[in-house]
């Protein structure tokens, strides 16, 4: 091709040969990623937490499997853990690992979210923030 | 009638670093930090300042880009980076 | 308060103050050797009774200072020790701004750092304790701290801390004097802590410009190898480590990226001390 056409070209209309293809990511692909305050690594070093489940404030309360806190006995809900989880043991559970013991697969479910939908000034979101686990 | 508009900060107020391929942005009205994939740089320098819905998008990227038929995958994108506070609807 | 103690790592001077005598006794003896601070001190730790009557009844030690987190669980005071080093950690995690905070173990040859990052049990603690006694300068195991304009590593040489088989390791290379007391059935396991060598201690205001970042990954049965790391990889690896990148906004940012645009970096895999030191040996030679 010529000087002047593609000159032209250039301004008006692009020319597909020389474009560059551009890689747009498959619709459900992840292309953007935020780094976030991470107490994460060093939350061993620097913390032993608990996270009480529920926060004492919702004492009694059921946890229904989305992790959301519903009356007692609600359908489908299971019961207040007796005893606080540690910081290991969440950090195990929310990764998919083995469920402490005494606790089913099914109500770890419940558990793991019940936590992961704690808000800050709630009892344990310092001890889930600083386990710092990737979204 | 034009569909939703977006646009994305002045390229003075995000500092970029390329990273093996990819592109390491520091954000600074947010003071965040992302690591992102392409098209998403490119989709925040045909924004930067200027608005445009996701067909003006099309249009500005293929001055330089061939993206036939890729209006949907750009919409998902364009979710991205406004989920990251990096695009927004003026 | 009524037992205390000041301590000067690296370029950070700390304050330990403690209601019961035992930690600080620990602290002193773990620490011998360490110049005093010859200014005020940057942060503070204190160890607390959690109630009042917990300072003699099964007593319950809480971890405060200048900086504290909430649903922190009180610790026995047999571990004391341990329960001051975590208040450092925290201080530091929490209020540092003049260095970047990696959580990495540092080691220096020829005014040039060694960078070792990766989870725990990666293995970064204990191999940086190791070539600490081979001939390498040890700057630190737990935080390296990265000075922003200049992109030095500043040491910051705090006892090291091995758990359980590392203890056992490091035991058969040091003699005992450097050891703290074995603290057993911590929230960490059993740990004991290492003082690091004279030479580290000497050196500790003298920072080094990283040349080699390496990912360690310690597996019983695993090959040795040598992975490439991708940069992005790689900064994202070190922003998760760092407890301090968020807060320090865009210099923090600019430090990070020159770091790791201006660094090689590998992974390793081993499943010995010796093999773990062989790689380490040839990436040395070729990178440093």
């Amino acid at each position: 091709m010529s000087e002047p056409i593609d000159q032209q070209s250039e301004e008006t209309a692009p020319q597909p040969s020389r474009r560059i293809v551009l890689a747009l990511g498959a619709a459900a692909a992840s292309t953007v990623v935020t780094i976030r305050p991470a107490l994460a690594q060093t939350a061993g070093s620097v913390l032993n937490c608990e996270i009480p489940v529920p926060a004492p404030q919702a004492a009694g309360s059921y946890i229904a499997q989305d992790g959301s806190l519903v009356a007692p006995g609600t359908a489908g809900a299971v019961p207040p853990l007796s005893r606080p989880l540690t910081g290991e043991e969440v950090k195990v559970m929310l990764r998919g690992g083995p469920t402490p013991a005494g606790i089913d697969a099914q109500s770890a479910q419940a558990y793991a979210n019940y936590i992961r939908r704690l808000q800050a000034g709630m009892s344990g979101f310092t001890c889930y923030a600083s386990l710092q686990m990737p979204r | 009638m034009a569909g939703l508009s977006y646009i994305a900060d002045d390229e003075s107020l995000v500092r970029k670093v390329e990273l093996d391929g990819l592109t390491a942005l520091f954000h600074v009205p947010s003071g965040m930090t992302h690591i992102v994939a392409p098209p998403a740089p490119q989709i925040l320098e045909a924004l930067a300042g200027r608005p445009a819905d996701l067909k003006e998008l099309v249009r500005r990227l293929s001055r330089n880009f061939d993206v036939d038929g890729a209006e949907s995958a750009l919409a998902a994108r364009l979710d991205e980076l406004e989920a990251a506070g990096l695009v927004s609807r003026p | 308060m009524r037992h205390s103690h000041a301590l000067q790592v690296g370029p950070v001077a700390f304050r330990l103050g403690s209601e019961w005598r035992q930690p600080i006794e620990a602290l002193k003896q773990l620490y011998a050797g360490y110049p005093a601070p010859d200014g005020p001190c940057d942060f503070t730790v204190r160890l607390e009774a959690e109630t009042p009557w917990r300072r003699w009844l099964r007593p319950a030690v809480a971890i405060r200072g200048d900086y504290t987190l909430p649903d922190a669980v009180p610790m026995a005071l047999a571990h004391g020790l341990l329960a001051a080093e975590m208040g450092m950690n925290l201080q530091m995690a929490l209020g540092q701004k003049r260095y970047l905070l990696l959580h990495a173990s540092s080691v220096e040859r020829d005014g040039k750092a060694l960078l070792m990052t990766g989870a725990s049990g990666s293995g970064k603690s204990t191999l940086s304790a190791i070539l600490g006694e081979q001939g390498w300068r040890f700057m630190g195991d737990e935080f390296a701290l990265l000075d922003m304009d200049d992109g030095r590593l500043h040491p910051f040489p705090r006892a090291v801390s091995l758990k359980n088989q590392a203890v056992l390791v490091l035991e058969e290379i040091v003699g005992g004097d450097r050891f703290g007391p074995v603290l057993r059935n911590t929230p960490k396991g059993t740990i004991r802590h290492l003082r690091p060598n004279e030479e580290a201690v000497a050196r500790m205001r003298e920072p080094a410009r990283p040349v080699l970042i390496l990912f360690p990954q310690y597996g019983r049965g695993l090959q040795a190898a040598v992975r490439p790391v991708g940069q992005a990889e790689i900064f994202v690896r070190l922003t998760q480590a760092s407890t301090n990148y968020v807060a320090l906004g865009e210099p923090g940012y600019g430090a990070l990226c020159r770091l790791v645009t201006g660094t090689p970096a590998r992974a390793i895999d081993y499943s010995s001390t010796e093999a773990a030191l062989t790689l380490i040996d040839g990436l040395w030679g070729e990178f440093a």
